[in-house]
């Protein structure tokens, strides 16, 4: 029921279906009442037949004289049959040669009635009326005249009339089922291009949604743009701002460590300015990441990243015999912020770059398999001495050294830590195959 | 060694330009990009800092028009927006190396000396030619394993000499970046340098570290022990 016009389709099919069942009974028993009251005319006059062929006979019995018997009552199984019984006397037509044939008790005078019977295997109607003739010779006597006839006929036209009925309401119902589903994908049309465009917009192929919606929907577009480029704007002076912030926080820092008597290397009011810069560095980038795509942002191309990066960290760290190794897929793309990306590739290149003997490497692909949060992934390594297991997890934790002696190197990986987080990816540590620690990176990609 | 120090707050100047002038260096200080700009190409420079963030003229743009103007000394980048996107950006622009504010001098200085090292073909602070060995860092000179005694000047010529071991550096040139722009140039007080650094050096007159180009200039003569590129 996930589907507007799935659910459009059966809150229609189910009343018509409905509606369809009552008209066929009603049209069904109309019609049965209709061959009910036909079947009954059909035996009442020949009843009537029946009875005014009726002649005395010289036994005392009646029975109709051959010249005046209908013609179908005389031929064997033709499906008419007729019986005139007394106490002592039994007439049946000769039709009814060859067939157990029961036409039921006798009646008393002036009784009548219809039953449904069978005659071996045919159903019949019989029609049972009893009569006392005045110029009856055995007076006293009355005759039970019972006249029957074959049902196969009617119930065959019954079953004729409910097929067609049937088959007619079947077709119908396709029909308008189909025109209704043909009708909804006309109507739901934009609600679909909303969707596509919505998706697009998404995976950042697109920035805001086009022109051209039925009026009901236009308003929900045109306030949706309004909307991506609202949280755009918002974002961006969000951030402008926690940067300035950091900025002008940072320059009165280093105006008050530099005036430390001995540039404060030692003095506690020195480490206090080096937490409030660990904590303006720390504190400031996680709330000025993006933590997730925005609506409407491009994807960021990995390998253009990687290498302008690659070019900066070979100029820093021009002392070492440095190589870095870039295996990027052109496919590798990031579904999110270009500068929270750069901020994490800077920091894991830089970490490797630090602690590399000469050997750095990023690895970058998409892998199309995984969910939509995890499908880029990247991998840095080094063959530098590795991370020892213990302090894996705490390397990730925040502002937690394993070495002290390198500064920023536990910020730098603690923030990595919050972005992937941010972005709902994943992060391990582990051993590279060069000797080294690796990283492993699931982020959401295209 | 003459370093340009570009920045616009101004308490931050003036200590780096104490704090670099008691490390050796000659100074020049500039207060906002268009200072800057004049000053990189205009003096003879050996390294210049950089804040990113400066008034008028970007240190970006700075960075970029030095280059520009075929500006080759190296430049560091000072930044208190401490993102790879900005450091990425002002390497790109031409710069060798980034220090984030806050920074400790020592850190200033450590990169400064790295960067001169690295413009001079040295990869280690220790730079050794034969007998004689000068450390960067802890600004001593040793010839044959016996420490020497000089004094600033003297020093600040060795080292230039021997960063630039094997090149011919001109007596001007040595003046310029000895001396502040506003010092009185006089080229015999480098005559008279050298030669008592020559004294303290090779005092049995058998090494001849440093040559006589005459017209041209001095030359550090021995050759490197460890020439990385």
């Amino acid at each position: 029921m996930h589907s507007l016009s799935r659910r459009l389709l059966v809150s229609v099919s189910v009343p018509l279906a409905l509606f369809f069942g009552v008209m066929m009974w009603v049209l069904d028993s109309g019609f049965r009442a209709l061959s009910e009251r036909s079947l009954q005319e059909l035996l009442d006059s020949q009843m009537v037949s029946l009875i005014a062929s009726a002649e005395p006979q010289p036994d005392g019995s009646y029975a109709p004289t051959p010249q005046t018997l209908d013609p179908r009552l005389a031929t064997p199984r033709s499906g008419f049959y007729a019986e005139i019984r007394s106490q002592q006397h039994l007439w049946r037509s000769p039709s009814t040669v060859g067939l157990k044939a029961d036409f039921g008790a006798l009646l008393t005078h002036g009784e009548r009635n219809l039953v449904y019977a069978t005659f071996g295997h045919e159903g019949v109607a019989i029609e049972n009326r009893a009569i006392q003739f005045d110029d009856d010779p055995s007076g006293a006597n009355a005759l039970t005249f019972s006249v029957a006839v074959n049902l196969s006929p009617y119930e065959e036209q019954l079953w004729d009339f409910r097929q067609q009925l049937f088959g007619w309401f079947v077709g119908l119902m396709v029909l308008l089922l189909l025109t209704l589903a043909a009708l909804l994908r006309w109507v739901l049309a934009p609600l679909r291009r909303m969707e596509r465009e919505i998706r697009a917009v998404e995976e950042g192929r697109n920035d805001s949604l086009s022109r051209g919606y039925p009026r009901e929907l236009s308003g929900v577009a045109t306030n949706l743009n309004a909307l991506l480029v609202g949280e755009r704007k918002r974002v961006t002076r969000y951030r402008d701002t926690l940067g300035n912030l950091a900025h002008s926080l940072k320059t009165p820092l280093a105006v008050m460590r530099s005036s430390l008597p001995g540039g404060g290397a030692d003095a506690p009011l020195g480490a206090e300015i080096d937490r409030m810069r660990d904590i303006i560095e720390h504190q400031l980038k996680r709330a000025a990441a993006s933590g997730g795509a925005l609506l409407g942002q491009a994807p960021v191309e990995v390998a253009q990243v990687a290498a302008d990066l690659r070019g900066a960290l070979l100029r820093v760290y021009a002392d070492k015999d440095l190589a870095i190794e870039l295996a990027v897929a052109p496919t590798a793309q990031f579904v999110g912020d270009r500068g929270d990306l750069v901020e994490l590739l800077g920091n894991l290149l830089d970490n490797a770059c630090k602690w590399c003997r000469s050997r750095v490497r990023l690895s970058a692909v998409a892998d199309a398999a995984a969910g939509p949060r995890e499908r880029l992934s990247l991998v840095i390594e080094d063959d530098g001495p590795g991370i020892s297991a213990e302090d894996r997890a705490r390397v990730l934790r925040r502002g937690e050294r394993a070495d002290e002696s390198v500064p920023g190197h536990g910020l730098g990986l603690a923030m990595v830590h919050d972005t992937v987080d941010l972005y709902g990816g994943r992060l391990a540590i582990d051993t590279s195959a060069m000797g080294g620690a690796r990283f492993s990176l699931r982020l959401p990609g295209l | 060694m003459r370093v340009l120090v570009v920045e616009d707050e101004a308490t931050l100047r003036d200590t780096l330009r104490t704090r670099l002038a008691d490390a050796g260096f000659t100074v020049d200080v500039a207060r906002d990009g268009n200072e800057g700009l004049f000053a990189g190409q205009e003096y003879p420079l050996d390294v210049a800092i950089i804040d990113l963030g400066l008034p008028i003229l970007s240190g970006l743009e700075v960075i970029r028009r030095l280059r520009a103007a075929h500006k080759t000394f190296p430049i560091l980048i000072l930044t208190a927006r401490d993102n790879w996107q900005d450091k990425v950006e002002g390497l790109q622009a031409g710069a060798d190396d980034y220090v984030a504010k806050p920074f400790h001098f020592e850190e200033v200085l450590a990169r400064l000396q790295a960067l001169l090292r690295r413009a001079g073909g040295w990869a280690t602070p220790q730079l050794k030619c034969g007998p004689i060995v000068l450390d960067t860092r802890a600004q001593t000179i040793q010839v044959q394993g016996a420490p020497v005694e000089l004094t600033t000047f003297e020093y600040r010529i060795l080292e230039h000499l021997m960063l630039r071991a094997g090149d011919v550096i001109s007596k001007t040139e040595l003046t310029e970046r000895l001396y502040d722009q506003d010092f009185e140039r006089d080229s015999n007080v480098i005559e008279v340098l050298v030669g008592r650094l020559r004294r303290k050096l090779d005092p049995q007159d058998q090494l001849h570290p440093i040559e006589t180009l005459r017209g041209r200039g001095y030359r550090f003569a021995l050759p490197r022990d460890d020439a990385s590129s």
